[in-house]
């Protein structure tokens, strides 16, 4: 399998403005100061070789969208936040060098920065294309015609030329879709949201996000350790620090990184994404958020196997 | 996870011993909360001397918002004396945020 994520922030698309880019060529300059390169290629190098990637990159602002590569004949996608529209643009790419033009799309809710891509995704508008929306929400369609009224968009869902099925799944009921296993879980989110288990071949990927692991109800997470158990890759929902999470921020559906952290051992999970990055952000603030994540899986590591953190970016790529 | 609590000074000091973790932190919880009613009847504040603490995984620090949130404003909660791997724990989670941390348990 492959992870490719096409939106990883929370809650909001966001851009870079100038002076974000600006202070990165600052520093950039600064660090090569005295240097001389060949070429482009040479600057490039030793940029990615000695910046950090809050320098030399950026984490990207689009809303969630993962895709899983590994099914058979189709396409894998998690959520349709703003990342959605590129994906779509990318798979008309792929359908050119023959890839199938069906589509298996897994819902952990239905809010509005997990949705919004939906409108512009342009195989919607392929009338040989097939669009399976999965959800453990009996009203995910509600919610995508809905966003399609007049009111808030000029296109309804009627318009739309692929054939659309909706399949409301049942929690911890595993069911195979195009050859991988999927299974749900619920989570703790306004209205509900819902985690995914992928499994094919001996190896797994957890895509849990919107899911607030609350203080008052910590003996429920021996589910989600379960449901985590041994993954190859657990995407998980790490946008506050525990201290905003019980705190200002408690009730508001999201988790921390360390709590991620914690599951992941206690699930003897090989990786854990940090996903769903708070959209105030700046590059920097993930940054330190993902080295102070994996210092914390260090201080606490003791004879246990590691457990990789890895910081989620539009545009990064995972081989499971 | 061992605990050991005393009253004196004009405070109630619990001492939490070894590590807090997924297997320790409800035993480490009933010991705060119950730290936490002892110090209201005496009308005193509770230090939790974390000087023989290992370390303290999320669960711990979730037992210790439980715990302020039993205090309310009736108990003032101190941290106290933690090892260099708590003082970052403290900080990566910005619980440093949430409580007062004092370098020595002592009543100074």
């Amino acid at each position: 399998m492959l992870v490719r994520f096409w939106g990883t922030r929370g809650s909001l698309p966001v851009a870079q403005k100038a002076d974000a880019i600006q202070g990165k060529i600052a520093r950039a300059l600064l660090a090569a100061s005295g240097r001389e390169f060949a070429d482009e290629a040479e600057a490039a190098a030793f940029a990615s070789q000695t910046l950090p990637f809050s320098t030399y990159g950026a984490y990207g602002g689009a809303t969630s969208c993962v895709e899983i590569e590994g099914a058979d004949d189709a396409f894998f996608v998690c959520d349709m936040g703003s990342g959605f529209r590129e994906f779509g643009i990318d798979a008309f790419r792929r359908i050119a060098g023959g890839h199938a033009r069906t589509y298996h799309i897994f819902l952990s809710h239905l809010h509005w920065d997990h949705i919004m891509g939906m409108p512009f995704f342009g195989p919607a508008f392929d009338p040989g294309a097939t669009v399976v929306i999965h959800s453990g929400h009996a009203d995910a369609e509600q919610a995508l015609r809905r966003q399609q009224e007049e009111i808030s968009f000029p296109v309804p869902f009627d318009w739309l030329q692929a054939k659309f099925q909706f399949v409301t799944h049942e929690m911890g009921v595993p069911a195979e879709i195009a050859g991988v296993t999927v299974t749900l879980i619920r989570q703790h989110h306004s209205h509900d949201s819902y985690g995914y288990h992928f499994a094919r071949g001996g190896k797994s990927v957890i895509y849990s996000t919107d899911s607030e692991h609350k203080l008052e109800n910590m003996d429920s997470e021996a589910a989600f350790e379960a449901f985590f158990r041994g993954a190859d890759l657990v995407i998980c929902d790490t946008m506050y620090s525990l201290g905003d999470s019980v705190s200002l921020k408690q009730d508001w559906g999201h988790s921390s990184n360390i709590v991620a952290v914690d599951l992941c051992r206690a699930a003897g999970a090989r990786r854990l994404a940090l996903f769903h990055h708070e959209p105030t952000y700046s590059d920097e603030d993930i940054e330190r958020m993902f080295e102070e994540t994996k210092r914390y899986e260090e201080l606490l590591r003791e004879d246990r196997a590691p457990l990789e953190v890895i910081c989620a970016y539009d545009g990064l790529e995972v081989a499971i | 996870m061992d605990w050991t609590q005393e009253t004196a000074g004009g405070r109630v000091v619990g001492r939490p011993m070894g590590r807090v973790d997924e297997s320790t932190w409800e035993l480490f919880s009933q010991h705060l909360i119950a730290a936490v009613r002892d110090a209201r009847s005496a009308s005193v504040p509770l230090v939790v001397d974390l000087a023989g603490l290992d370390y303290m995984s999320s669960r711990g620090l979730r037992a210790l918002t439980m715990a302020k949130r039993e205090a309310g404003d009736t108990v003032a909660i101190t941290l106290a004396a933690p090892n260099d791997r708590m003082r970052e724990i403290l900080a990566i989670s910005r619980y440093d945020k949430l409580f007062e941390i004092a370098d020595s348990a002592g009543p100074d």
